[in-house]
């Protein structure tokens, strides 16, 4: 059964790395809008679950609904046109393209959806300048600092106006002040663009962003306030 | 001490750093080794040569048998024959011999004399014999086989040779005796041009080695800065993580040459049966010379230490684990272009290479390598100063250029071989052409009107004629002209016995050969001419006194000094037309007596000459084989050579087969380089390419960036390749003294570069492809 008004479900997924379970009959759902905290100790498949969401990994069973459409039917193109169009993404350690400016890197998402350079790279200045790093756009990631570089990642996931954000432990790279700031900017920046938030996490500090908690153990999860 | 200490212990690093060190010492290694064996196989070639030359000159007539007064019967004595043919394509080499004794002398490589219908072969034509693809070949060499040369009467191991015995050769029917095998070693001076070519093409072949190797002791350089950044944590200081890296380098290159040194053994084993364009070798011939070899011993190693000593220069390694290159200060200009200006200076104050003088080869090999290397060093600074300058575009070629303007030195590096392959080829070709016309004769041979030619003396007219009616029966043979010659006299004693007898050449063919040789109008068989040759009054006075209209000429041209025998008159009608000689397809021209077949039947001419030229339907299969066959059906020693308009000096032809081999073999090095280099940056990827899958990156966009990441700096390298090249041509040009011809000869290297460009990025695109998937996010 579908939660009403849910925007991304999935329901008892289940993935194996070889011999390894990485997922055993997970199930997962958020609205538009809201902030969820995925948690859980290293190695409880809560990355997995993140992969599987956004439909870079496809579960070997269960089922994953986005806007209606089930994505673990969507071939290879259609999943990542879709990761290009509706979804957006902070890694722990940025993943910036290193050659790329803060600029360029934060113009990325827009420039692979065809949108001009110029037009691209105007509306990834504002984020740039929304997140408080407008200084650093001509620089490359390895000039700038850890928080910075995450604020570009933040900026990087947000420029395309997503549905969703995947945040795979956006702050763990980062002390506890910056991780804060980061947190803070981006979920103002989701919540008043209406965009849904995947957060992975085992710091109770970062969960606390959130809106809802989910915990994830041995591949199942559980759903803290309601039972999905 | 402390050198050898942090050597050894980036030896020990590189020995001992589990499954990543031995995989960057296996790359450097594969690298090294396949440089050093061709360093190896190029140190081989002198001796390879000497051996060729040592067997060559032990089958050769001996001296002193060429000599007719010392050359005389024996019972080791033999008579011989040049029976060399060709067949599709291919050289068959070989002798018919008589033995003239009992105990014959036998040809090295030949254990026991080949008996009358019997033929020695060589292990190559043996089995081209035994073989469906030698069919035509075996009606030739009908011969049942008795022996096998061995090595020792061989040039190389695909050498097609036979020597047949036979019981009927004469010294009449143009056997020659033979005393004794083996000259003295020949030397044949190489013609000065040829040196200074030969010196270019080895400079040419072998810096791109030079520099692929100092490439391949770089390979998996970032994975290595990332170990030593660990070791500054624990107190390691700059130099000694330089010289760490520069131990880790000579144990690549220690095991580098170790690969080199078993791959040549190994390949020494098989280049027998490798044939190109050819030309093979026996494996015995493949040996290094001591010093060149030994060179090779010190100098890899050393190298290996030096590139990554000066490498490491550019390089910050800080304890943090932080890598950064100190690109920032920028590469500077004017040393990168003292190097080349240098190498030209050397070449210009060296001047022009006179026509017969000895050529002095370390100033224009020093120059041409200073010119080579210093384009390389060219390289990066052109590279980093063009990607500095390019912005925009769409997102693949943005991704390439950012790439470069972060570091283009790999890049660089990776390119840096095909620029000095492509330079010093376009230098190359451009003398080839400059001095081709010199190597090139014209022959005046006009093979639209006949491709072969066959030739057959001392044989009676009746022979001569079947010899025509046989080729004009062959399969395939469109015409024949053929003509029976003889030379024929003037009739009685000169009034002085001083002056010499008056003597022209009588040609007997029908109307439509005769037609082929002069122009005779109207012609019915019957008819007799006198061609008179074009501008040459002198001649054609000399001819008409033997060809005198209504008087008698001597047909037996040995009736004059051969004591008993006989006179053999024949009258030339009196209403002989005199025309003008022609060209015949040979380029020959035909004067003297022209006869009709019914004016002067060939059969009773008591000596002559056959000559066939052939026209063959080029449709037919194996026609000329067929020609070939029936020529030595008619006489096993009967010439048939092919006509071409010009012919091609053969040490000159047999350069630029080197040139060939060794450029094939450079660009497929400078290929593997560049691919190990593109798989290698691939890899350090891994993870930012997963990443960008994550967003939806398509992989054409990845691709194409790729694409022109690899395009970029190949462009450059080119640019500067034919810049270079054609300025190092036109002064080894000028040094021959010869204008340049050609100018637009860069075009096909620079579509090979092109095609290297392609083939680079089709086979990353696996490793491109397998790379993008998302297992790189995993981290667990």
């Amino acid at each position: 059964m579908t939660p009403a008004g849910s925007l991304l479900v999935a329901q008892d997924l289940h993935k194996t790395y070889g011999s390894t379970p990485a997922l055993d009959g997970a199930s997962f759902s958020v609205h538009p809008g809201e902030v969820v905290a995925v948690m859980g100790p290293s190695g409880s498949g809560k990355s997995t679950l993140l992969h599987c969401l956004a439909g870079i990994v496809t579960p070997d069973a269960g089922t994953i609904t986005y806007g209606g459409r089930e994505i673990s039917a969507m071939s290879d193109a259609e999943r990542s046109a879709l990761r290009r169009t509706d979804f957006g993404f902070v890694f722990q350690f940025g993943q910036l393209v290193p050659e790329l400016t803060c600029l360029e890197n934060t113009a990325l998402p827009l420039r692979l959806n065809g949108v001009r350079r110029k037009d691209a790279e105007r509306t990834a200045r504002e984020w740039l300048e929304r997140l408080e790093i407008d200084g650093i756009a001509a620089q490359r990631p390895g000039e700038v600092s850890g928080g910075q570089g995450q604020r570009v990642a933040v900026a990087r996931a947000l420029v395309a106006s997503p549905k969703v954000v995947f945040a795979d432990e956006p702050t763990g790279a980062l002390d506890s002040l910056n991780g804060e700031r980061v947190m803070e900017l981006l979920t103002e920046s989701a919540r008043s663009a209406n965009t849904a938030v995947v957060l992975v996490t085992h710091e109770a500090r970062v969960a606390a962003y959130s809106d809802r908690d989910i915990v994830v153990r041995d591949g199942r999860a559980r759903d803290l306030e309601h039972a999905v | 001490m402390t050198w050898l200490r942090d050597l050894g212990l980036g030896i020990r690093f590189a020995a001992a750093g589990g499954r990543e060190g031995w995989a960057r010492t296996a790359l450097t290694a594969v690298g090294v080794g396949l440089g050093v064996a061709l360093l190896l196989v190029a140190s081989s070639v002198p001796h390879l040569l000497d051996e060729r030359s040592a067997r060559s000159d032990a089958r050769y007539e001996a001296t002193d048998s060429r000599n007719a007064d010392s050359a005389k019967k024996s019972d080791t004595s033999v008579l011989r024959i040049d029976a060399e043919t060709e067949y599709r394509g291919h050289t068959v080499g070989g002798f018919v011999m008589r033995a003239e004794g009992a105990h014959p002398l036998t040809p090295p490589g030949v254990a026991e004399f080949p008996a009358p219908g019997e033929m020695v072969v060589s292990p190559a034509l043996k089995e081209l014999l035994a073989s469906s693809e030698g069919k035509l070949l075996k009606e030739r060499l009908p011969y049942r086989i008795s022996g096998t040369i061995a090595d020792t009467g061989l040039l190389s191991p695909g050498e097609m040779y036979f020597y047949v015995g036979s019981d009927t050769l004469t010294q009449a029917g143009g056997g020659h005796r033979l005393t004794g095998y083996g000259v003295d070693p020949q030397d044949t001076a190489l013609s000065p041009v040829l040196v200074v070519l030969i010196i270019i093409i080895c400079v040419v072949l072998l810096v791109p080695v030079a520099i692929f190797i100092a490439t391949a002791v770089r390979f998996g350089g970032e994975r290595r800065d990332r170990r030593l950044a660990a070791l500054r944590l624990v107190g390691t200081d700059i130099r000694q993580t330089r010289r760490i890296a520069a131990g880790e380098a000579l144990f690549g290159s220690l095991v580098g040459l170790l690969v080199g040194g078993a791959l040549f053994l190994v390949g020494r084993r098989f280049v027998g049966s490798v044939e190109l364009w050819n030309h093979s070798a026996f494996p015995s011939d493949l040996a290094p010379a001591t010093w060149l070899a030994a060179l090779v011993v010190v100098a890899v190693p050393l190298s290996a230490v030096l590139v990554t000593l000066v490498a490491m220069r550019s390089v910050v390694i800080e304890p943090l684990g932080v890598v950064r290159h100190a690109g920032s200060r920028g590469r500077r200009l004017w040393w990168r272009l003292l190097v080349p200006v240098a190498g030209l200076a050397v070449l210009v104050s060296t001047g022009k290479v006179g026509q017969f003088e000895p050529v002095n080869p370390y100033p224009i090999a020093g120059g041409a390598v200073l010119v080579l290397f210093g384009l390389a060093l060219l390289l990066p600074w052109l590279v980093e100063a063009a990607v500095k300058r390019l912005r925009g575009g769409p997102l693949p070629w943005q991704l390439a250029i950012r790439r470069l303007q972060l570091n283009s030195g790999a890049a660089s590096r990776a390119v840096s071989g095909i620029t000095v392959a492509v330079a010093g080829a376009v230098a190359l070709q451009m003398m080839f052409a400059a001095v081709g016309d010199e190597f090139d004769e014209m022959t005046g041979q006009d093979p639209s009107r006949a491709q072969f030619h066959t030739f057959s003396e001392l044989v009676d007219g009746d022979a001569a004629a079947r010899t025509i009616e046989a080729f004009q029966a062959t399969k395939g043979v469109e015409t024949v002209i053929g003509t029976v010659e003889a030379y024929v006299l003037k009739p009685g004693k000169p009034k002085d016995p001083d002056d010499m007898q008056p003597v022209t050449s009588l040609t007997v063919g029908d109307c439509a050969t005769l037609r082929e040789l002069a122009d005779i109008g109207s012609c019915r068989d019957g008819d007799v001419f006198v061609a008179h040759p074009k501008n040459d009054k002198e001649q054609a006075d000399w001819i008409d006194q033997t060809a005198r209209k209504g008087k008698e000429v001597e047909l037996n041209s040995a009736f004059a000094d051969v004591p008993g025998a006989k006179s053999q008159l024949w009258t030339l009608p009196a209403d002989a037309r005199t025309v003008r000689a022609g060209l015949d397809p040979l380029g020959s021209e035909h004067w003297g007596i022209l006869a009709t077949v019914g004016a002067l039947d060939p059969r009773t001419l008591p000596s002559a000459q056959t000559i066939a030229q052939i026209r063959i339907d080029e449709s037919v299969p194996d026609a000329a084989e067929h020609v070939r066959n029936t020529a030595a059906r008619i006489d096993p020693g009967m010439r048939v050579a092919t006509l071409t308009s010009v012919t091609r000096d053969r040490q000159y032809a047999s350069v630029q087969t080197g040139l060939r081999l060794g450029a094939a073999a450079t660009l497929a090095l400078i290929a593997l380089s560049m691919l190990v280099n593109q798989l290698e940056q691939l890899r350090e990827r891994k993870r930012l390419l997963s990443v960008l899958v994550a967003f939806g990156t398509k992989r054409v966009t990845l691709g194409w960036s790729v694409l022109w990441q690899t395009a970029v700096p190949v462009v450059v390298g080119i640019l500067v390749a034919i810049v270079g090249g054609t300025g190092l041509g036109v002064v080894l040009t000028w040094m021959l003294d010869k204008p340049v011809t050609e100018w637009w000869l860069f075009l096909p290297l620079a579509g090979a570069g092109g095609g290297l460009i392609v083939a680079v990025t089709l086979l990353s695109l696996p490793l491109l492809w397998r790379l993008m998937r998302p297992d790189g996010l995993r981290t667990e």
